[in-house]
């Protein structure tokens, strides 16, 4: 075994929380049930890593190997990662897409590799029809650098890819070229979508995240469910402004849904507006260039606190459909311009 | 103040003595007539008031005696109530009955408060498969709200050619669709559950189950080369293929009886359902097994 190939796989290993190792390393499925036994898990982490790489190499694992243990740690801790979405769209008159995954796979490779005579490509598949692509970039003169990989997960026949985001932007054009190519479409474009949670993003792009129907079998009238509402069931307290509470109530629901809302972090509005002034002869209004100003809502889950200002009396009752839309229009990055 | 007051006093008091005087004397000369009058009324008063009693007892009385009977006769009252309940409830049953068939015609919906929501019920060969379902804003422009429409299945492009002019042709065109998917995957999950024995490999799929790819033989333990089959689904609307292209592992020149397997497999594969083709193999393979013993 190549010794970049062990400090790699230490390094993953190294990497992997206690608690998380057994079920990763049967993910991996590249050390047998027996090898594994024969470790002892209760040791010092380092002593464990130690018998594991030594097992890694009994076993002379591959590059691809220790790429693959890669994507299955990245696939259990996809929130460390920022995750762009991508979309992408077919020529006029094109065919029905016959997807081919070994036909995918293979064009994806020959691309890159055309272009860039280093780099390791790695695929996995998994069961929502979804391929994780792990790509570590070199150059024509460097080996590929394992500790800065590009991840991108793809939908096949679908337009959409989830691309985690890096510092190394000169290879994203590559990359969209042959993940262009090899699902045979025409153009990619990047959506102004942009979060840690895969999950979420999932459920907004493929407009997933409500799946509740009304059906002639459903046992709860929509009048019965309750609202939500804290308020107080003794009789004997009357609240002043209850018609209130309810109309917010209700209008918090016809935007919001009952639902769990998809989880985002922020919300950024770069604005380039000309001020406008009901005064005449203010110094602002008169300035010809328009102000520039961006304005960012960040939050740990930032579409749950929207639904719960007006509830909590923060906010007026309806929100701006600036914030309410970010689900719908699948963005959360808007640039608002005078008209 | 008291000064003010005593002379006031003085003939208010008189006033007083002198009306008591006067009104005292007038009744002593009235006493004897009204009093006989005041009797006279009073008794009046008194036999009415007892024969109201009297008439109220009486009424009290009969009513007891009528509810009295009612009591005895309360189980063909109550039959008839429950009579009613029975019927409702039969037409509910009927009624909820009559929604549920809806199902099996594979399209049908529920008015919500902003429009409809709409229920695509799949089948393929008589089994009622998974169900899908399309919620729609009625407004201008008509709109799809939220779905449970697999990602694959082309619905943005359904909905952009004929949702704003014609939602029939919206509804009919995704029903086409959905029910296509649906055979063709219940198909490929038929082959890979029932046939798994005449499988040398496993079935290449793809999410739309449009292309299928896979390596089978007849007689699984014997000495034959296994055929591979790649079917090509480019008609979405449909649940054969369009393009069957069958080939023998061995790579050799075929003698002319595999040759003409060959064939016909291909022929079989693009005229009937995959499933169902395997089951033929698998019948004949029995037929030959039996004939050998």
């Amino acid at each position: 075994m190549d010794e970049t190939v062990a400090e790699f796989i230490k390094r993953t290993i190294l990497k992997i929380p206690m608690n998380e190792l057994t079920t990763i390393l049967k993910a991996w499925d590249f050390l047998s049930e027996n090898q594994l036994q024969t470790v002892n898990f209760r040791q010092r982490k380092e002593s464990v890593v130690q018998h594991l790489i030594h097992l890694c190499e009994e076993k002379r694992a591959s590059l691809n190997d220790a790429a693959l243990l890669d994507i299955i740690y990245t696939q259990f801790h996809q929130h460390q990662k920022v995750w762009d979405v991508f979309q992408m769209t077919k020529g006029p008159g094109e065919d029905v897409d016959l997807f081919d995954m070994k036909q995918f796979k293979n064009s994806f490779k020959k691309i890159l590799q055309r272009a860039l005579k280093n780099v390791t490509v790695s695929f996995r598949e998994t069961e929502e029809n979804a391929v994780w692509i792990r790509i570590a970039w070199g150059t024509q003169y460097t080996k590929p650098n394992q500790y800065k990989p590009t991840y991108v997960v793809y939908y096949s026949q679908t337009p959409y890819a989830f691309k985690s985001s890096s510092t190394l932007r000169r290879n994203t054009p590559l990359l969209g070229q042959a993940l262009t190519v090899a699902s045979k479409h025409h153009q990619i474009v990047k959506m102004d979508l942009r979060s840690r949670y895969l999950d979420s993003l999932k459920a907004i792009v493929f407009k997933q995240y409500n799946q509740t129907f009304e059906t002639h079998n459903s046992t709860t009238p929509l009048q019965e469910r309750s609202l939500g509402l804290d308020i107080n069931m003794d009789s004997r307290i009357i609240h002043e402004n209850i018609v209130e509470k309810e109309r917010v109530q209700r209008i918090t629901q016809e935007t919001f849904g009952d639902y769990p809302q998809p989880q985002l972090e922020f919300a950024q509005y770069k604005l380039e507006t000309k001020f406008k002034s009901d005064l005449n002869g203010s110094i602002l209004a008169e300035r010809e260039e328009p102000l520039r100003c961006l304005i960012k809502f960040s939050s740990p889950h930032l579409l749950e606190a929207l639904k719960s200002l007006a509830p909590a009396g923060i906010a007026d009752a309806p929100l701006s459909p600036l914030l309410t839309c970010i689900p719908n229009k699948r963005k959360n990055y808007f640039k608002i311009r005078d008209k | 103040m008291a000064g003010i007051l005593a002379p006031g006093l003085g003939v208010l008091a008189h006033l007083e003595r002198l009306e008591n005087q006067m009104s005292r004397s007038r009744k002593q000369s009235e006493e004897p007539q009204s009093v006989q009058a005041q009797e006279r009324v009073l008794g009046t008063k008194i036999q009415k008031l007892r024969h109201l009693r009297d008439d109220l007892k009486a009424a009290v009385r009969h009513r007891r005696g009528s509810v009295k009977a009612c009591i005895a006769n309360v189980e063909p009252n109550r039959t008839v109530e429950v009579n009613e309940q029975e019927a409702l409830e039969e037409k509910l049953e009927n009624v909820k009955a009559v929604l549920q068939a809806y199902h099996f015609t594979g399209l049908s919906g529920k008015l919500t408060s902003r429009g409809v929501c709409v229920c695509i019920n799949t089948a393929f060969e008589g089994n009622l498969l998974d169900s899908y379902f399309v919620d729609l804003v009625i407004q201008k422009p008509l709109r799809i709200h939220h779905h449970s429409v697999p990602v694959f299945i082309p619905l943005e492009e359904i909905a952009a050619k004929y949702l704003q002019t014609n939602i029939q042709h919206f509804l009919f065109s995704l029903c086409e669709y959905l029910n296509a998917y649906s055979g063709r995957k219940y198909q490929a999950d038929r082959l890979q559950s029932d046939f798994a024995a005449l499988l040398t490999g496993p079935l290449q799929r793809n999410p739309l189950c449009n292309l299928l790819s896979f390596t089978y033989k007849l007689d699984p333990g014997g000495q034959s080369f296994p055929f591979c089959a790649r079917l090509l689904y480019k008609d979405l609307t449909a649940t054969l293929p369009t393009d069957v292209t069958v080939t023998c592992q061995g790579g050799e020149a075929l003698s002319t009886s595999w040759e003409e397997q060959r064939a016909s497999h291909e022929t079989l594969f693009c005229t009937k359902p995959l499933h169902q083709v395997f089951a033929s193999f698998a019948r004949r393979e029995k037929l030959d097994m039996s004939l050998v013993s």
